[in-house]
C-alpha cells in the first residue's frame, strides 16, 4: 500500500523531473548552492569556534601560569606536604585564585590536588565542588608527570551538565609537586558558537532559498518564451499559420521570438506559394480537360460519322478510320482519367459507400475482360469464398480498382494464368491478383503507383492503358482507408493487393491475405521445403537469414 | 516537489549544528612542561629542632631538659614532638589543643630531684618558677599556671623497662597536661623579634617583643611578621598602641624571593597615609630585612617599596646623635670625659646648675628638656624643670617638697607637644610638665610605694618598680600634652628580689638592680623570660641606674648603663668606678683635699 503510494510518487516525480526544466534547474541549483553554503557555513562555525576555544585556552593559560607561580610561591613556605598550615594555605590558594570570594559565580573552579600526597594533602577547590570526575586520568598523569595540559570536559559541578576548559598545571614545591587545576565553563563560548552556527546555517538556507527562487525566476523568464514558442510551434505545425509569438524587448528571447515570427510568415508564404501553384496546377489539368471534351466531343461525332461509313472508303482511308476512331477511344479514357485524378487533387472525390457483396463485383470485372483476357491468351482463375463477402465500400470505385489491377495484370501477364484470390476476416477484406509476368524489380513496388510510370518506357504501348490508372486505384484505395500495395520479383511476375476495411472508417491493422504469394521464391533461394528459416548473427551489425542446417540438433521454432 | 532540496538543506544544517562546535570532550592536549622547581628552601645553619627523646640516652638530667625543650618549634606539633617524649600508654595524659590554642607554659627550671624507684622507674621533681604563657603568635603572656612543682617519672625505653639501653632511651611517665618549655630551650630554640604598632595617636611606633622558632625558615619569616602583625599588639601594650584596623586579614601567606616580598592584606579604609604607615610598620618590624616590598591591599598593589630606604626615611626614634655622659658634681652637673666619646657642655646656664641632686635632661625637638632634682632647705627636695634651645636658663620649681625625689625621666614625644615627665616622689609616682606642676598618676598596684620609674625610647611604655617588684605598663599620652594615663601595668617576674632601680637599656631590654642573694644587676627581657647577669658583685644597694638603650637609630656597641651604690658611680664596658677626674670644667682639688665623687650619672640623648 505505502510502497505502491511512494513508487506513484516516485514516479510523479521522475515524470516532473523529466518535463519540467524549471524544476530541474531549481532542484540543481538547491542542491549546488547547498552543498556550497553548507560548506563555508562549516568552514565558518568551525573557524569561529575554534577561535573562541583558542582565546579561552589562552586566557586560561595566563590564568593559570600566574597561578601556578602564586601557588608556588605561597606553597614554597612549607618544607614538608604535612604541615598543617599547608592544608590552610592551599585553601587559601585556590580560594585567592578563584576571585577570592567563594560566593560569586564566574563558575570557574580552582582545583589544587597532590596526586604525590594523597592522604596528606586533601584536595582542594574553590568554589567547593567535585571536581575529581572532571579530572581526567590521562589528564591527571600528563600534569603529574611535569606537564601543563589540557582537556575538555561535560560535567556537573553547580546544577546543569557544563562543559570545561580543564586546564592544569605542576606547581612545585619544596616537598615536591602538588597540581593546580583550572576548571572554565565554556557556556559563554558554547552560547557564542551557536549562536555563530544558527547566524551562519540561517543566513544559509535563507542564501539557498534565494537561490533557489532566483534559479526558479530565472528560468522561468527563460522557459516561458520557449513555452510559449513551442505552443506557438505546435499550433503552426497544426495549420495555423497566422500564429505569432509575443516579442517583448530587444534581448536573446526577444530575437527568438522575432527569428520565430519570421520564420512562420517565410514558412506560410512559402506554403500559401505553394498551395497556390499547386491549386493552379490542378485547374490547369482540369480547365485543360474540360476545354478538350468539347472540341473533341465534335471531333468524336465526326469520327463516329467516318468510321460508319469506313466501308466505303479506299482500305487506306478506312484503316486511318479505325485508327483514329481507337486513338479517340484512348484520349476520350485519358481525359477521364486526368478528370477523375483534378477530382482527387482538388478534394472533390467523395466516397459513396454501401454494403457490397464483392463476389459479384469480382466477376463482373472478370466478365468484362474476358474478351482482352482471351486475346492476350491469358486465362483468368478465381479464388472466391463460396459465401458473399460484405464490406462497407464504394462498390464503384472497387470495380475500377480491380478493373485496372486485371488489366494490369492481363496486359503483363504474357499468357500466363492470373490468379485472383477474395479474402475476408472479422476487420477487413482483400482481394489479390497475381500474375506470373516479367514481374517487377526490386524497388518498382512503389513507382508503379506514379502517375504516368511505366516500367520499361522504351516499350512500346500495345494496350490503350493511360498510365494513370493506378494512381486512381491508388486514391481510390486511400479514399476507403485502405491499402493498395504491390510486390514483384523478376521472372516471377506481381502481385497487388487491395486491403479495405469491413466497416468504412476503420482503421486497418492486417490484412486477411498475404502481400507475398506463397509460390514467390526468396531472395536468397529460400528454406528447404519445411525445412526452417535460421535467423542468426551476421556479419557487422547485420541478422543474417538462412536456412537453418538441418543436422543441428539445437534449434528454436517459432509458431504463429 | 521543493521538499527535497529543502530536506538537504536542513540535512546539511543538522550536520552542520552537530559537526562543529565545542565537542562535549577532548583528549588531553600537553602544552610542554611547566616551569622549573622553586629552589629548595634554605635552612639556617643553627640546629633549629630541639633534640629527640632518645638523645640523651639514659642521663635523666640530660632527659628532663630535652623534654623541656621539647616543645619548642613550630606551635602545630608541638603535642606530637612532646608526646614523642612520653611513654605509650600515658601519652592519652597530655591532651591535644588545636590551632592558635596551643600554648606553652614556660617555666624557669629551679630545682630537679631525682628519686629512684623499686620498680626501676625514677621520680622526678622540678622546682620551676613560672614565667609566662608562649602563645602562637609569639608573645610571651603573664603565666596563668601557678604551679611550682611538676612532678613525673621516667622509665626505660629498652624492652620490659628492665635495664638501661643507652639507644633505646627513655620514656615519660606521669607527663604533666602542659606543654613545658624552659626558659633555656626558649632562649636557645627561638628568636626574640621586636615588631612595631603605631601608638594611639600615630606618631610613634612602639616595640613588641615576639618569639619566633628557629625552626621556622627564612621564607616564612615575613609571613610570621605580618601574621604577628595583623594579630594584633600584646595585651599589655593594648592601651597604648593600635593594632592594624579591625578586619584586617593577611590573604593568603606573604611570600618572596630574590628579596622581594610580597604581602596581600584585606585591609578596611583606603587612607593612602594608613596604608603608608602600614608599609613603615612592617619595614621596620622586619627587622633588618634588605630588599623591596610590594604591598597589596585587596590585591590592589601599592608602590614597591625598598626596605632600607623606607627605615632611613622614617627613624624609629628621634635621638640623632650618641649619648653624651654627665653626673653630677657637688651639686651641679658635668660633663664625664671618657675616651672615644663624645662629650658635650652642660646645657644648664650656671644659675640654674646648683643645688642639683640628680636630673633627668633629654633632647626634643630643637631644644634641650632638664628635669632637675634640687635641695630645698634642708632634707627638702623639689623638682626644678625647665626647657631651652640649647642651654636652658631658667626653670620652674615645684610647688611641693618632698623628702625624696627619685631621678626624673621624660617622656619623649617625636613633636613639639609640650613635654612631659614622669618621677617619683616619696614613693609615689607623679606626672610634671614643662613648669614643673606635678600631678601624682593613679596606679592600680597591690604595693602602692614606687621606687623608680623609666621611660623607653619610644616615650609610650615604662618601667617601674613597686613594692621591690617589677612592672611594665603602656602609656596612653594624652594629645594635648596634658595628661598620661597608665594602662594595667604587667608584673615581670625575675629572680631578682628588692628591686631597687630600672631603666631600659634596649628596646625590649631593662636593666634592674636588685637583690639575687647580694645585689646584682640583671638585664630582663621586657616580658621576664629572659635574664641575664649584668653584675653579680655590686656589693651595695644600687638607688641610682641609668642606661642608654640601645637602638637601631643610634648605635652603640653595647647597652651601656651607668649606676650608683653607696655614693660611688659606675659605667660599665668597660666596668670601672668613674673617677672624679672624668669630670670636665672643674678646677682640680687643692692638693690633699680628697675630690668628691661624681654622683647620679646620666646620658643626654
Amino acid at each position: 500500500m505505502l510502497s505502491g503510494r511512494v513508487a506513484r510518487l516516485l514516479a510523479r516525480a521522475h515524470q516532473t523531473w523529466r518535463r519540467s526544466l524549471q524544476v530541474r534547474v531549481v532542484t540543481i541549483t538547491l542542491v549546488a548552492s547547498s552543498l556550497l553554503v553548507g560548506g563555508f557555513a562549516y568552514l565558518i562555525a568551525d573557524k569561529i569556534t575554534t577561535i573562541l576555544l583558542d582565546n579561552a585556552r589562552t586566557d586560561v593559560q595566563l590564568r593559570l601560569k600566574g597561578g601556578a607561580g602564586y601557588a608556588a610561591k605561597q606553597v614554597s613556605l612549607y618544607g614538608q606536604p604535612q604541615e598543617a598550615q599547608l592544608q590552610e594555605t592551599i585553601e587559601g590558594t585556590v580560594n585567592y585564585l578563584a576571585g577570592g570570594d567563594p560566593q560569586q559565580t564566574s563558575g570557574v573552579v580552582v582545583a589544587i590536588t597532590a596526586a604525590d600526597y594523597p592522604t596528606m594533602i586533601q584536595t582542594r577547590t574553590a568554589p567547593a565542588a567535585n571536581v575529581q570526575p572532571l579530572i581526567s586520568k590521562e589528564l591527571r598523569a600528563a600534569v603529574a608527570s611535569g606537564k601543563v595540559a589540557s582537556q575538555i570536559q561535560t560535567g556537573r559541578l553547580t546544577g546543569e551538565p557544563t562543559k570545561y576548559l580543564v586546564y592544569g598545571s605542576p606547581v612545585p614545591t619544596r616537598f615536591g609537586q602538588i597540581e593546580l587545576y583550572y576548571l572554565v565553563p565554556l557556556t559563554r563560548q558554547d552560547a557564542t558558537a551557536a549562536d555563530a552556527r544558527a547566524t551562519v546555517v540561517g543566513t544559509g538556507i535563507v542564501l539557498v532559498i534565494l537561490l533557489g527562487l532566483l534559479a526558479a525566476l530565472v528560468t522561468r523568464l527563460v522557459v516561458n518564451p520557449v513555452r510559449v514558442a513551442a505552443r506557438t510551434a505546435q499550433r503552426l505545425s497544426a495549420g495555423l499559420l497566422d500564429q505569432r509569438m509575443v516579442v517583448n524587448g530587444e534581448d536573446d528571447l526577444a530575437l527568438l521570438a522575432a527569428s520565430f515570427n519570421q520564420m512562420a510568415t517565410n514558412l506560410q508564404r512559402q506554403i500559401l506559394r505553394l498551395e497556390e501553384m499547386s491549386r493552379l496546377q490542378r485547374r490547369f489539368t482540369s480547365d485543360v480537360s474540360h476545354e478538350l471534351r468539347t472540341p473533341l466531343t465534335t471531333v468524336r461525332m465526326a469520327a463516329d460519322l467516318i468510321f460508319a461509313e469506313r466501308d466505303e472508303f479506299e482500305p487506306a482511308v478506312a484503316r486511318s478510320a479505325e485508327l483514329l476512331q481507337a486513338e479517340l477511344d484512348r484520349f476520350e479514357e485519358l481525359l477521364t482519367d486526368l478528370l477523375e485524378i483534378s477530382r482527387f487533387d482538388a478534394g472533390f472525390a467523395m466516397l459513396d459507400a454501401e454494403p457490397t457483396d464483392l463476389v459479384p463485383v469480382v466477376h463482373r470485372v472478370v466478365d468484362r475482360l474476358a474478351g482482352l483476357a482471351e486475346r492476350a491468351g491469358v486465362e483468368i482463375e478465381l479464388d472466391l469464398p463460396s459465401t458473399p463477402v460484405i464490406a462497407e465500400v464504394d462498390p464503384r470505385r472497387v470495380e475500377r480498382v480491380l478493373r485496372n489491377l486485371v488489366g494490369n495484370a492481363v496486359e503483363h501477364g504474357e499468357a500466363r494464368p492470373v490468379l485472383i484470390t477474395l479474402g475476408i476476416d472479422e476487420t477487413a477484406v482483400a482481394i489479390t491478383v497475381r500474375d506470373h509476368g516479367v514481374g517487377l524489380k526490386v524497388g518498382e513496388e512503389k513507382l508503379v503507383f506514379n502517375r504516368f510510370w511505366r516500367a520499361d518506357p522504351s516499350r512500346a504501348r500495345q494496350t490503350g492503358g493511360t498510365g494513370l490508372g493506378l494512381s486512381i486505384s491508388l486514391e481510390d484505395a486511400r479514399l476507403h482507408g485502405g491499402w493498395l500495395e504491390a510486390w514483384g520479383a523478376p521472372g516471377q511476375g506481381a502481385q497487388f493487393r487491395l486491403t479495405l476495411p469491413a466497416r468504412a472508417g476503420d482503421r486497418l491493422t492486417t490484412s486477411p491475405l498475404r502481400l507475398v504469394p506463397a509460390d514467390a521464391a526468396l531472395p536468397f533461394g529460400g528454406p528447404r521445403d519445411g525445412g526452417p528459416l535460421a535467423i542468426g548473427p551476421g556479419s557487422g551489425p547485420a541478422l543474417a537469414i538462412g536456412p537453418a542446417s538441418t543436422d543441428s540438433g539445437e534449434r528454436e521454432e517459432v509458431r504463429s | 516537489m521543493r521538499a527535497r532540496p529543502l530536506l538537504g538543506a536542513f540535512g546539511a544544517a543538522l550536520l552542520l549544528s552537530a559537526g562543529c562546535g565545542i565537542p562535549a570532550s577532548s583528549d588531553v592536549r600537553v602544552d610542554g612542561r611547566a616551569g622549573t622547581a622553586t629552589e629548595a628552601g634554605s635552612s639556617n645553619g643553627r640546629s633549629s629542632e630541639p633534640p629527640t627523646r632518645n638523645a640523651s640516652g639514659s642521663d635523666n638530667a640530660a632527659f628532663v631538659r630535652n623534654f623541656l625543650s621539647a616543645a619548642a618549634g613550630e606551635p602545630d606539633r608541638a603535642y606530637e614532638r612532646v608526646k614523642a617524649f612520653i611513654a605509650p600508654e600515658h601519652k592519652s595524659r597530655l591532651q591535644d589543643k588545636k590551632g592558635s590554642e596551643v600554648a606553652l607554659t614556660v617555666v624557669r627550671l629551679r630545682e630537679t630531684v631525682f628519686t629512684f624507684n623499686s620498680d626501676s622507674t625514677t621520680t622526678v621533681k622540678i622546682t620551676v618558677q613560672q614565667i609566662g604563657v608562649l602563645r602562637t603568635n609569639g608573645t610571651l603572656a603573664p603565666p596563668v599556671a601557678t604551679e611550682t612543682q611538676y612532678e613525673f617519672r621516667l622509665r626505660s625505653a629498652a624492652l620490659g623497662g628492665t635495664g638501661s639501653d643507652e639507644r633505646a632511651g627513655q620514656y615519660l611517665l606521669d607527663p604533666p597536661n602542659v606543654l613545658l618549655l624552659s626558659d633555656v630551650a626558649l632562649q636557645q630554640y627561638y628568636q626574640d623579634e621586636s615588631i612595631y604598632f603605631w601608638n594611639s595617636d600615630r606618631t610613634r611606633l612602639v616595640p613588641d617583643q615576639r618569639y619566633l622558632p628557629y625552626a621556622v625558615p627564612d621564607e616564612r619569616r615575613v609571613n610570621e611578621v605580618v601574621r604577628w602583625l595583623v594579630g594584633g599588639p600584646s595585651d599589655w601594650l593594648r592601651p597604648g598602641v593600635v593594632g592594624l584596623p579591625d578586619g584586617t586579614e593577611l590573604i593568603n601567606n606573604a611570600t618572596g624571593a630574590n628579596n622581594r616580598w610580597e604581602v596581600n592584606l584585606d585591609m578596611s579604609g583606603d587612607d593612602q597615609s594608613r596604608v603608608d604607615q602600614v608599609i613603615t610598620q612592617l619595614a621596620w618590624s622586619l627587622g633588618d630585612l634588605p630588599g623591596e616590598l610590594e604591598l597589596k591591599i585587596r590585591n590592589n598593589s601599592q608602590p614597591v617599596q625598598d626596605l632600607d630606604e623606607r627605615r632611613a626615611a622614617y627613624q624609629l626614634y628621634p635621638v640623632r646623635e650618641s649619648p653624651q655622659r654627665y653626673g653630677v658634681y657637688e651639686g651641679a652637673i658635668r660633663p664625664l670625659d671618657f675616651a672615644g666619646e663624645p662629650s658635650g657642655v652642660v646645657p644648664l646656664t650656671p644659675e640654674v646648675n646648683r643645688a642639683i641632686v640628680s636630673a633627668g635632661l633629654a633632647r626634643g625637638v630643637n631644644r634641650v628638656l632638664a628635669a632637675l632634682v634640687v635641695t630645698s632647705g634642708r632634707d627638702r627636695q623639689r623638682l626644678a624643670v625647665g626647657a631651652g634651645a640649647d642651654t636652658v636658663a631658667a626653670v620652674g620649681r615645684s610647688a611641693g617638697e618632698y623628702a625624696s625625689i627619685g631621678r626624673p625621666v621624660w617622656l619623649r614625644t617625636a613633636d613639639s607637644r609640650p613635654a612631659q615627665g614622669l618621677v617619683v616622689a616619696d614613693g609615689r609616682l607623679y606626672r610634671f610638665d614643662e613648669a614643673a606642676r606635678m600631678s601624682e598618676v593613679p596606679l592600680n598596684l597591690p604595693s602602692s610605694e614606687v621606687t623608680a620609674v623609666a621611660s623607653a625610647l619610644d616615650g609610650q611604655r615604662i618601667a617601674l618598680i613597686a613594692g621591690g617588684r617589677l612592672y611594665v605598663a603602656a602609656l596612653n599620652l594624652d594629645g594635648s600634652g596634658s595628661g598620661v594615663s597608665i594602662g594595667p601595668p604587667r608584673a615581670l617576674v625575675t629572680s631578682l628580689t628588692n628591686l631597687t632601680a630600672v631603666d631600659w637599656i634596649g628596646e625590649d631590654r631593662l636593666v634592674v638592680a636588685g637583690s639575687a642573694g647580694q645585689p646584682a644587676i640583671y638585664e630582663i627581657s621586657v616580658d621576664g623570660a629572659l635574664e641575664t647577669p649584668l653584675r653579680t658583685d655590686v656589693g651595695a644597694k644600687v638607688n641610682h641606674l641609668t642606661a642608654y638603650p640601645t637602638n637601631r637609630s643610634v648605635r652603640v656597641p653595647t647597652g651601656s648603663y651607668m649606676y650608683e651604690a653607696n655614693k660611688v658611680a659606675y659605667r660599665s664596658s668597660p666596668f670601672e668606678r668613674i673617677e672624679p677626674e672624668r669630670v670636665r670644667d672643674v678646677p682640680a682639688p687643692p692638693a690633699g683635699v680628697r675630690p668628691s665623687n661624681p654622683s647620679a650619672p646620666f646620658f643626654l640623648y
